[in-house]
């Protein structure tokens, strides 16, 4: 059993606290991803999760025993760095059965280990060259083939996609998802890309300035978003807001800001008055002949499959994804119109989200 | 045409030798003159009646063979460089180690260490002959204070201890160079394998041999080089502390050659010993490139 539980874990350099009260519980075999922008303290608890970093408040449980003070080595943890950390002196081979050597494991069960290893990872014909003499991909798979053959319960991975090209990175990142389907450890994988997030991960970790701001399945965060920080990190074009107020003259409560008059569901919890922002993303807008959002095309971006208008809503830059067909010309007036169950609410003060 | 164009046309040449000579010149002058100057007088010698260098051909190379007190010398530069070499590299090694550290005040300690290397050899060799000095010398009266030492044994004038006691002034003020090429080493390794080792359950020792020393190895293999050429013309030390003696027993071969030359002015066996001292440092220095596969 190899989950692993933050209680209240917390991080302090000197006087300066860089984390704190950190709790939540990674179960068997959960893959998760810790997401978020550099210097949100992702690495860090990583590297806490490790012993790399030592520990200043609360308890790190893995496999249900505390270890906040236990030697790296006896933590059941293998780790795959972020510029690999490869040992520029060994051969690939004897990068991959480092941990067996160390351990004094007999010759011939480190040689089988190995092959298998470098089997899976299409690295037997590179088990004699040495770190310089591998493409970043390849070092990225010793590095992975290392933790492989440590026979741990919980993989940690610390952004080890990030020094690879775009093509490469779509690749290993099927990989990386595929040798988690096959060898079911517990994994904990950094990332600030919310792609990597989003295709990966069974559960994210949002964090952000050393707090996590919502954890839950890709679903539920690109869903439903839990404040105006979320929804403006996940997801790409990012989410439109819009700031208003809301209205609830005539019954039906709606929301109002100029050029905008949206409906709102009946079941909306928005107090009426209430300053509010109200989100959606760009893929949720759609043109209209008839639209509650009005505004004017300023420039229009194809991708390949679609098109980003940039549409002026009130003096507010606004991004629209329409299929090609639906291209339009600088300067042209438009209507928008949006699913009413699209529309994400937040209050304007707490920044937390309404309905 | 203004000023700097003059200038500029003055040191324009697009042939390389005006650019050459002045290195050129400080080479003749200082290197391959006295160089092949030395080659022509060991083929020669000095008769002092007539008050002239004569034609000797190969009677001083052949004198070497039967010259019992040069291969004594020699083996003597080679225990002393193969004893210095060893000491300051483990010292200097388990010294850098120590000091590989960022916390405060580790900085300083780094600085003092070098202050021994800002002192002339010669002066070092009279300190540490006092030091040994058997009525005054601190480092006699320790150790006959822990009984290594009996009572009145002068170091430097004994056959057993004389060569030790020369060891001890160089290793004390060389092995800090040892330390700052090794630390230099040190403090440039990459970080990210030893946490890698960490997590892999290497244990400090097997980190060391595993992955410091491969990591380390040309850092080492140049400062064992250095050291290396720089102890087999050791003449300082000697000259000061011991002359040579008792007997033969420090008596090395620069040691040697200084004595021929000026003492008893056979100036050419002198040139003839310093030559054979400048073959030999080149054979063992490009065998040890060779074989340690260090790349310049």
């Amino acid at each position: 059993m190899s989950s692993v539980e933050y209680i209240g874990i917390g991080k302090s350099f000197g006087a300066v606290e860089v984390m704190r009260d950190i709790s939540f519980k990674i179960e068997d075999h959960q893959f998760v991803v810790l997401l978020g922008p550099s210097g949100c303290g992702k690495t860090t608890l990583l590297r806490m999760t490790a012993g790399l970093e030592t520990i200043s408040a609360g308890d790190l449980m893995i496999g249900g025993e505390k270890v906040n003070g236990v030697h790296p080595r006896d933590r059941d943890i293998a780790m795959v760095f972020q510029n690999y950390a490869l040992y520029p002196t060994m051969s690939v081979f004897d990068n991959i059965a480092f941990s067996l050597q160390v351990a004094k494991k007999p010759k011939a069960e480190i040689r089988k280990k190995v092959e298998w290893a470098a089997e899976i990872l299409n690295l037997t014909d590179y088990l004699k060259r040495y770190p310089k003499e591998l493409s970043g991909g390849q070092r990225q798979r010793v590095a992975m083939g290392r933790a492989m053959v440590r026979d741990t319960g919980v993989f940690l991975f610390d952004e080890p996609l990030s020094n690879l090209d775009a093509k490469l990175r779509a690749h290993m990142r099927i990989e990386i998802r595929q040798l988690h389907n096959r060898l079911k450890a517990t994994t904990v994988y950094v990332t600030h890309d919310q792609i990597e997030a989003m295709t990966m991960a069974d559960v994210i970790v949002l964090m952000h300035k050393g707090a996590i701001v919502q954890m839950g399945t890709p679903d539920e965060i690109y869903e439903r978003p839990n404040s105006i920080y979320v929804a403006g990190f996940i997801g790409s074009p990012a989410m439109n807001f819009i700031e208003g107020t809301i209205d609830a003259r005539g019954g039906a409560p709606s929301f109002e800001a100029p050029g905008v008059s949206i409906a709102l569901p009946a079941n909306s919890t928005a107090r009426p008055g209430q300053p509010v922002t109200l989100g959606v993303r760009p893929n949720d807008l759609a043109i209209a002949e008839e639209g509650p959002i009005r505004g004017t095309v300023i420039l229009s971006e194809t991708t390949g499959q679609d098109v980003q208008l940039h549409v002026d809503v009130d003096g507010r830059d606004t991004i629209v994804v329409v299929p090609r067909a639906e291209r339009q010309a600088p300067g042209k007036p438009l209507s928008l119109t949006v699913a009413p169950e699209a529309v994400h609410l937040f209050d304007r003060q707490s920044e937390a989200r309404i309905a | 045409m203004t000023t700097s164009d003059l200038v500029r046309r003055r040191v324009v040449s697009d042939h390389p030798l005006p650019w050459l000579m002045p290195l050129i010149a400080i080479l003749v002058v200082f290197t391959i003159f006295p160089l092949v100057y030395n080659i022509w007088l060991s083929f020669h010698e000095f008769v002092p009646r007539r008050r002239a260098l004569e034609w000797v051909g190969g009677r001083n190379w052949a004198q070497l063979w039967a010259d019992t007190r040069f291969w004594q010398s020699l083996t003597v530069t080679f225990i002393y460089f193969g004893i210095a070499l060893a000491v300051e590299l483990v010292l200097g090694m388990a010294i850098a180690l120590l000091l590989d550290a960022d916390e405060p005040g580790f900085g300083f300690l780094r600085g003092i260490l070098t202050m021994t290397l800002v002192i002339p050899p010669a002066i070092a060799g009279m300190m540490y002959l006092l030091m040994e000095d058997p009525q005054f010398g601190v480092i006699s009266y320790v150790l006959k204070a822990i009984g290594l030492l009996s009572p009145a044994t002068p170091i430097l004038a004994t056959t057993q201890y004389a060569l030790a006691g020369v060891l001890l002034a160089e290793i004390w003020q060389w092995t800090p160079f040892m330390v700052l090429i090794l630390l230099a080493g040190l403090r440039a390794l990459p970080s990210e394998p030893y946490e890698a080792a960490m997590i892999d359950g290497a244990s400090p020792w097997q980190t060391f041999w595993r992955l410091t020393m491969p990591m380390m190895s040309k850092v080492i293999a140049i400062a064992v080089l250095i050291r290396g050429i720089d102890l087999f013309r050791v003449f300082d030390y000697v000259f000061v502390m011991t002359s040579g003696g008792p007997g033969t027993a420090t008596y090395t071969l620069s040691l040697y050659a200084w004595q021929q030359t000026f003492s008893f002015v056979k100036w050419g066996y002198g040139a003839t010993l310093s030559l054979v001292m400048l073959l030999i440092v080149l054979i063992i220095a490009n065998v040890f490139i060779k074989v340690a596969k260090v790349r310049w």
